[in-house]
């Protein structure tokens, strides 16, 4: 790798001398771009580039003064681009970038601000969630424990005094023929198991259940009352049993599946899932857990998604069909809240059961509320809901109702007291997404979250907690862009081979990796970038050409380490930014410039639909590209992407390694231009990882990304120089995620809505470097 | 996974719900000239019957009313006693599950892995049933389409589903389970309408909180909140407009609190009953099944005196006097269950049409054996009453061992529906059953 410093003069005058004659000078450089400005610029672009009628679009971005300067020599103003060149062009980027230009220039004149927000879609779901486990015994569940309970009988029946023995089954999928489990204790033409345990799924979504048996069975999947297939009867000619269920990430559910055969000729049970995204398996023995947990009660009201335009998650908009949807919701929790008040309420058969309800309804509201509740809301909520009902179910049915239509339970922080229960839900938010637990509350009521220790504290207790750890990983899929990723197909003449299933292997490997590098003690984003290993089954092994059992498990395998590292080349990666024939250098190169380096790309300014390789048959896919994207209103952009896309040319459309295309050797050299000017060079896979986890920009957008993902506020509302302080830290703490995670949950928990009238970004403070 | 649509139909609100509207509206609005309603309901009690306390001696129009039957002495004119109809079907599962399973399907069960007391194991019917054949029938047609098309009702039936447990199928191996609880029932009949009233009172006190919230916080902020007030305002109007489009509705109070345990067997059933004849004064219905436990269901009817469970007794041989006693008594018990159901429904005028609502509706009132001590599926002790599908009342038939097939088929044209055969078609070679009318 070579670092080639380009033109470091000026920006050093700009931003790093301390100098009184420098400055002086840096002045003076910065009136002349601003006269030049006014006089060749301003009547097209306007005051500050908002534009005019005349060219409406406003100029903002992040490339270098030197880029920005060389765009201005080349190519403004426009019809007589010779009127700026040189010294001039420079001297007007200089001024602009720091007048206006850069994202700290646009933060300076348009300070974001924090603003009230109502909860997201998963804010509400997980709420509701955590609202009703806190009335319920709760565990978190022992790591590394995987697979069901299975209890063996010898009778149809599942009965107690029949058990033969018991186990650890990594999955569900037996077939027994004509025979029984076991040849000795146990019959062949009357026996039955039972699995038991947690289910613990990574994406929020609709799940669907096949069970495939030509015996009998019952699957209850977080409801332990009902079955949610009964096909205890064996009937006519089916044998496959469908059902769906809408699970929440990263919560743990209760499963069991209770099976048995009777006289029938054979015997043979599946017990398979199709997630929201992938394609039907076998349950993983990854996402099943051997231990007993309590319903989560999960909302299945349909709600409108959130707004997205600003790259994450945010609920400061709200509308009719959100309203409606709330409505649902709080019909739906009512409904599910007085059907096991017994079990919610703790209710015994010889207690005050009218009392036990009331309580009930009173900590529901705390919970909800996030604070306690004062005179006046008490009156309004429970008192007069009580006072109107009929019955306890009733009054029951009408708080739920209230608390969860109400402002206090749907915005975030809605009255501006600003005081420690705010601190607390802030906290609780960025950490785990949803309200508050009854430590946090209890800390808040006694005064214990004043200072930053103390809110730093709370924020490492909570980190460890299984929602942050989902909550990272979460953020991990969002970095990585996998939301786009649903559909990873390819040609079926060209790679045959690449099924469904090995798509969804791909995917689960790259899981793998990411909640391998979350829960090492060290918790290292580098490694994410870094790792020379990977993980892969049997079948994967296969395909890449790795050598593994036909039949193993996911274990972690060295992966030609010396052509690979971290994500940037896992294959499900490669794959996903490719076409169905082909690589994508764009593809790749807008992922690693917007989402690892974190540059702005605005959209092409043509439509342009990419040239079919059938048309240039002898070109590269390199060439074509480079062709394609020629023109002067594409290079603009793709001078940045296409080069560092061009650094993964060494992996196809199904991310193998190769070494030539079309008969060519592949060319895998690539550059990129800092954002402070300096140009550096990379070749292949290994090269551009190594460059990635080392680039500051890298980190900078890691944490600025992490910021928004957990506050859902702009992170410059929280001043200009928090990017800075936290990237910095980050650096520091060696890359720690989940302490990266504490960091911005105490500095989003200082600061609410109601500060905003304090001024966030003072008048002509320092620009960044 | 609930939608939008579901959330709007259970709230009776929007375009989703505009058929249910239009049928509450003829209900609540002066009377259309429309045909005449007809219901049907079929009622089950287990375990066979008391012969000798069952049938009457006489044939034809004169005959006197055993001990079974005399709670329905009141209505021995709109009665009909159908002895010598016997359920054929055979194959799979014991008689108790085919009798259950075949009784309104009369069709052969699947072979499967449920096994019962003899014979060989079996799974569900391998058909749908009468009832849900004539719900299907009903609301094919706009005239007699209803909200629900048909109802299930249960009385304490096990929370387990098997052949023993199911009599009403959609289709084959598609059983439907009865509702047993009354809370459960009352909320699927008249759950919007005490969701739309809790909500408008809701809905006053989350408006009073808003603008209380808005008054303390800055006017930047309070944008988002005055649009969440818009909304909610909006939400209300469409709940008052539900709410006067409906104002003739007749929505029962339920007594709370009772649970489903075996003592409250004849107060569940009255309630179930009392929800029963709601829904077709509602006419969110024409079609229903009455299912008081299951088959080989273990009632023990200590409110009679009798600790034994019902399924029990009912083995005990011809000889034993005591059992048979209380077996006579358990089912006359069943009687005064049917004979309340009578009375309610003729006290009840047919809103907007003639007469009552029991001159437009016929009970059938069967089990899933003759006998129990024989588990005979010869001569099942049916009786219908009521005027619903115009049966020559007020008489005691004989009929020479038919099958209950063709019984089946006249319960579907009585309703115009014309089939030529149901079940196994083996069964109906002789056609609906003759002589009803």
């Amino acid at each position: 790798m070579r670092v080639v410093a380009v033109l470091c003069f000026a920006i050093e005058c700009l931003f790093l001398s301390s100098a009184h004659s420098s400055a002086v000078a840096a002045q003076t450089a910065l009136d002349r771009g601003k006269a030049i400005y006014e006089a060749k610029c301003i009547s097209c672009h306007g005051e500050n580039g908002k534009g005019t009628t005349e060219v409406p679009a406003p100029i903002f971005g992040d490339k270098p003064v030197s880029e920005l300067a060389e765009v201005i020599d080349r190519t403004m103003p426009e019809g007589a681009p010779e009127e700026c060149v040189g010294d001039e062009a420079r001297a007007v980027a200089e001024w602009m970038q720091q007048a206006f230009y850069s994202p700290e220039a646009q933060a300076r004149l348009n300070p974001p601000k924090i603003e009230l927000s109502r909860l997201t879609v998963s804010q509400y779901r997980n709420s509701i969630a955590d609202l009703a486990t806190s009335f319920r015994w709760f565990q978190q569940p022992k790591k590394n424990d995987r697979g069901l309970k299975a209890e063996y009988f010898a009778s149809r029946n599942t009965r107690r005094d029949r058990r033969i023995y018991d186990r650890i089954d990594p999955f569900v999928s037996a077939n027994f023929g004509a025979f029984s489990p076991d040849g000795e204790k146990i019959p062949d033409d009357e026996f039955s198991i039972a699995w038991n345990g947690s289910l613990i799924p990574r994406e929020t979504g609709l799940y669907e259940f096949i069970v495939r048996t030509e015996n009998g069975m019952r699957l209850w999947v977080n409801d332990r009352e009902t079955p949610l297939i009964d096909a205890w009867v064996r009937s006519g000619p089916n044998t496959e049993f469908r059902a769906t269920r809408f699970l929440l990430a990263g919560r743990i559910y209760p499963i069991k599946l209770d099976w048995f055969k009777f006289k029938e000729a054979t015997s043979s049970v599946q017990l398979s899932w199709k997630t929201p995204n992938s394609v039907e398996e076998i349950i993983p023995t990854a996402n099943l857990i051997p231990e007993f947990s309590p319903e989560i009660l999960v909302v299945e009201t349909p709600f409108p998604p959130d707004d997205r335009s600003s790259g994450y998650e945010r609920g400061t908009s709200v509308s009719k069909e959100w309203d409606e949807a709330t409505t649902a919701a709080a019909i739906e929790v009512a409904d599910k809240v007085v059907e096991s008040i017994r079990d919610l309420a703790g209710i015994k058969d010889n207690d005050n059961r009218s009392e036990k309800i009331r309580q009930f309804a009173e900590d529901f509201l705390v919970r909800a509320f996030r604070r306690p509740l004062d005179e006046e809301t008490r009156a309004t909520y429970l008192d007069a809901q009580f006072a109107a009902a009929k019955s306890d179910e009733d009054a029951l049915r009408r708080v739920v109702l209230l608390a969860l239509k109400s402002p206090r339970f749907l915005y975030r922080e809605v009255t501006g007291a600003d005081d420690q229960y705010d601190r607390a839900a802030r906290l609780s938010f960025a950490l785990m997404n949803a309200g508050p637990d009854k430590t946090l509350l209890e800390a808040a009521k006694n005064g214990q979250l004043v200072t930053e220790k103390q809110l730093r504290d709370q924020a490492w207790r909570l980190v460890g907690d299984y929602r942050a750890r989902n909550r990272l990983l979460e953020f991990l899929r969002s970095w990585m862009n996998l939301e786009r990723l649903q559909d990873v197909t390819k040609d079926a003449h060209d790679f045959p081979e690449f099924t469904p299933q090995i798509a969804a292997d791909l995917r689960q490997s790259l899981e793998l990796l990411m909640e391998e590098s979350v829960d090492a003690e060290n918790s290292d984003f580098r490694r994410l970038l870094l790792t020379d290993s990977i993980y892969m089954n049997g079948r994967l092994a296969k395909f890449y050409g790795v050598s593994l059992p036909e039949n193993a498990e996911f274990q972690e395998v060295k992966f030609e380490p010396e052509k690979r590292s971290g994500v940037v080349s896992h294959p499900f990666l490669l794959s996903g930014f490719a076409y169905t024939h082909t690589s994508s250098p764009i593809h790749r190169g807008v992922f690693l410039s917007r989402g690892v380096l974190g540059r702005g790309i605005k959209p092409p300014p043509i439509a342009v639909s990419p040239t079919a390789p059938e048309l240039q048959p002898d070109l590269t896919t390199r060439e074509r590209v480079t062709v394609q994207t020629s023109p002067e209103v594409c290079a603009n952009c793709h001078n940045m992407i296409n080069q560092l896309g061009y650094a993964l040319e060494n992996f196809d459309a199904v991310g193998r390694y190769r070494e030539q295309e079309k008969n060519k050797p592949v060319d895998a050299t690539g550059q990129y231009l800092q954002r402070n000017g300096e140009l550096v060079r990379f070749a292949g896979a290994r090269e551009l990882a190594t460059f990635l986890a080392r680039s500051e920009e890298t980190h900078r957008s890691f944490v600025r990304q992490l910021f928004h993902h957990m506050v859902q506020q702009p992170i410059l509302a929280y001043g200009p120089e928090t990017i800075g302080e936290l990237s910095e830290q980050f650096e520091q703490q060696n890359f720690h995620m989940k302490q990266m995670m504490v960091e911005i949950a105490v500095r989003s928990a200082m600061r609410g809505w109601a500060t905003n009238s304090q001024p966030v970004v003072a008048e002509g403070s320092k620009s960044q470097p | 996974m609930k939608t939008r649509r579901d959330f709007l139909k259970r709230l009776g609100l929007g375009a989703a719900a505009l058929p249910f509207i239009s049928n509450l509206q003829a209900f609540a609005s002066a009377p259309a000239i429309a045909a005449r309603k007809q219901r049907l309901v079929v009622m089950f009690s287990p375990n066979g019957t008391v012969p000798w306390d069952f049938w009457p001696e006489e044939e034809g129009e004169n005959f006197t009313l055993k001990r079974i039957m005399e709670p329905l002495k009141d209505y021995q004119k709109q009665l009909m006693v159908l002895k010598g109809v016997c359920d054929k079907v055979r194959g799979d599962g014991d008689n108790h599950m085919r009798g259950m399973g075949c009784l309104l399907t009369g069709i052969e069960l699947f072979p499967g892995n449920i096994q019962g007391g003899s014979d060989t194991p079996a799974g569900w019917a391998s058909g749908n049933s009468i009832d849900q054949e004539i719900a299907n029938f009903l609301q094919a047609k706009e005239e007699t389409r209803t909200r629900f098309g048909s109802l299930e009702f249960g009385v304490m039936v096990p929370d387990r589903a098997d052949t023993w447990t199911r009599m009403s199928y959609t289709g084959a191996n598609k059983p439907i389970a009865p509702i047993d609880d009354p809370y459960q029932m009352f909320r699927k009949l008249y759950g919007q309408v005490k969701d739309r009233e809790v909500l408008t009172s809701v809905l006053d006190s989350v408006q009073g909180d808003l603008q209380k919230i808005s008054r303390v916080i800055s006017a930047q902020e309070r944008h988002l909140l005055d649009e969440h007030t818009t909304f909610v305002r909006s939400m209300e109007e469409q709940l008052k407009a539900a709410k006067d489009m409906e104002s003739g509705h007749v929505v029962p109070e339920l007594e709370p609190g009772v649970r489903e345990e075996n003592d409250n067997i004849p107060q569940i059933t009255k309630m179930q009953m009392d929800l029963l004849v709601n829904s077709f004064q509602n006419d969110f219905s024409r079609v229903a099944t009455f299912q008081i436990t299951n088959s080989v269901g273990q009632p023990k009817m200590r409110w009679l005196g009798i600790e034994e469970g019902h399924h029990e007794l009912s083995h005990e041989p011809n000889e034993n006097k005591e059992a048979h006693e209380k077996l006579t008594k358990i089912n006359t018990w069943y009687c005064e269950q049917l004979a309340y159901l009578v009375r309610r429904l003729a006290e009840t005028p047919e809103p907007g049409g003639e007469g009552s609502l029991l001159d437009n509706t016929l009970i059938v009132w069967g089990n899933e054996l003759g006998q129990g001590n024989s588990h005979t599926l010869d001569n099942i002790p049916f009786l219908m009453v009521g005027g619903g599908l115009n049966f020559k009342m007020g008489r005691s038939l004989r009929f020479p061992k038919v099958p209950h097939n063709r019984l089946l088929l006249a319960l579907a044209h009585g309703f115009g529906h014309n089939l030529e055969t149901f079940g196994n078609p083996e069964f109906c070679r002789e056609g609906v059953l003759t002589g009803l009318t």
